[in-house]
Order: structure tokens, then sequence, then C-alpha cells
């Protein structure tokens, strides 16, 4: 029992998964996905769904939006399902009813484009409980990297239990 | 690359708005189909009122990358340095998302002229859905 859980009784993360790092996970971007993805945002850049005008900017393929990593993250995590390793949200234990987005925060080092191979790696930074234990906070950090472009996308971010009504549970 | 255009850009200038078309039933599948988020409270209106919710309501992160486009239209994707977001409140099925952006401060960094965006979204009743950040190349 790590001394965390003991801080919140109410607590439902699993404090002791503090500090895990997953094996990074190859993912594949599809141009298809890519431009479906971005025409579901209404993206009104060419450069997002059309291979001719992204070519023309200089690209070497359709771009990939800023908010892209979540589909990534989304492959990745069906990827690490197939090799039937355990799911991210399954080690940190979320509860799918009491589950909130805190915040996503994406800093940019280089463009994701289809075609691209990428790794994926997330580590489970740390857990924190505000307003007296009734939020407790999960803080995740990614990358994707490219094997020759390096880092392209670091994200920091918070998944959020709402543990109002569990003290009388 | 210099670009003259942005050289008066302030704090306190406002960036162009975006209203998106309202969020329908078909947006959230389709979000769902395109994201991999496959939460069926988004998606499955029986099985959202059956975990306590009125009806289906959208993804966070198809607000996340509505809200992102204030910044991406004004200056490019190629000048966008860093954009998050704090989820602050639900968005519902048919909400109309108002994407605003206003510069915050403008700085030297990493050797080039950035301007930090504090950014909001909202829907039709006023309320607050998100608030974010970017900074930008000038």
């Amino acid at each position: 029992m790590s001394q965390e859980k003991s801080v919140n009784p109410l607590g439902i993360f699993k404090r002791e998964s503090k500090g895990f790092s997953l094996p990074p996970v190859n993912v594949a971007i599809e141009r298809g996905r890519l431009r479906f993805f971005s025409q579901v945002l209404g993206e009104t850049d060419p450069i997002h769904t059309d291979l001719a005008a992204a070519r023309e900017a200089g690209h070497p393929d359709i771009v990939a939006p800023p908010s892209f990593f979540m589909a990534v993250e989304a492959l990745a995590n069906e990827e690490r399902e197939r090799d039937g390793a355990r799911p991210i949200f399954d080690i940190i234990g979320c509860d799918y009813g009491r589950l909130l987005h805190g915040d996503e925060h994406y800093t940019y080092h280089g463009s994701i484009y289809a075609g691209d191979e990428l790794s994926y790696t997330t580590t489970i930074i740390d857990f924190q409980d505000k307003k007296g234990g009734l939020l407790e906070f999960a803080l995740l950090n990614a990358t994707l990297t490219h094997a020759e472009r390096g880092v392209l996308v670091s994200v920091k971010r918070s998944l959020v239990h709402n543990l109002a009504g569990r003290e009388s549970a | 690359m210099s670009d003259n255009s942005t050289a008066d850009i302030k704090a306190n200038d406002v960036l162009p708005s975006i209203t998106f078309a309202p969020i329908t039933r078909a947006t959230l599948a389709l979000y769902a189909g395109a994201s991999g988020d496959h939460n069926l409270v988004h998606i499955d209106s029986d099985y959202a009122k059956k975990v306590g919710a009125p009806d289906v309501f959208a993804q966070g992160m198809l607000s996340f990358g509505y809200l992102a486009q204030v910044v991406t239209r004004w200056r490019g994707l190629k000048n966008l340095r860093s954009f998050g977001a704090r989820f602050v409140s639900i968005t519902h099925v048919h909400d109309v998302v108002h994407a605003a952006g206003v510069v915050s401060e403008v700085f030297e960094q990493d050797g080039e002229r950035r301007a930090r965006i504090a950014l909001t979204a909202t829907v039709q009743d006023g309320r607050t859905t998100l608030t974010g950040e970017a900074v930008v190349a000038l």
C-alpha cells in the first residue's frame, strides 16, 4: 500500500502505478484516417486533406492537425490490446463512471505526416488530490517520436475522478 | 522568414473567432470513428441514459480540436509551438461551439518572436466549456 493512497481514502486510482512507463508502441499513420479526422474537425487548410496541396506547401504528405495525437494514442492502445497487454487506463485504475478529462497540453517539435511510423510512449507521473479529496488527478506524460525526425509531440495531461458521493457509498 | 504583417501584433489583440456548426449525433459518431475514442457515452443515447446522463454528450477532444483552429487558421500550423486546454464543462449534443482567442503577451523565446494566446470555447448560452493557451511564432 503506497503512502499516497492513505492520503485520500476515497481515491480509486492505483497510486502504486506512479512512475510506471509503458513500453514503446509503434503506430503507422494512415492517410485515410488522418484525412477523415481532419474533415470531421472541419479543418479548412487543405494541407490536412489534399495531398497535392500538402506537397505544394512543401510537405511530404498530408499533415496531422494539432489534436491528432489522441487518435495516435487510441491506435497505440488498440495495438497493445492486440498484443494482450493491459490498457493504460486499467493500469491507472480508471473508473469510467467517474472519469473526467482534466487538461491536455501539447508541445510541438515537428509535424506528423501520413505514412509516418511513430513510437508512442507514456509515463504515469503522479497522483494529486484536490477539493479535500473529492477530486483525484492522474498526471501523465507522453511522446510521439519518429526514428529520424526525433520527438514530434510531447504531451502533458491529467485524468480526473469525481469522487463526490463516494464517502457515503 | 520575415513576416511584416505580424510586426504590430501586441497584447490584447483579438483573433478572428470561429462559430462551428451545431454538434449533431452524426458529428459525435464520426468523431468517435475518426479519433478512436469509442466511449459509448458519446454515441449511444441508451447507454448514456443508463449511466445517468440525460443524453449523449460531446467528446472533450472534439472541442479541443475546434479550439486549436482559432490559432491555426490565424497563423498556420507551422507556427504553432504549443497548445493546451482545460476541460471546464460538458458540451452537449446540439450545442454550438464558439471558439475565441486573444493575445495575452508577445515575447522572445528560442530566438524567435512569439505570442501567447488565451483561448476560450463557449456554447450558445454563454457557458465556458474549455479554456486554453497556445504559443505561436510571429
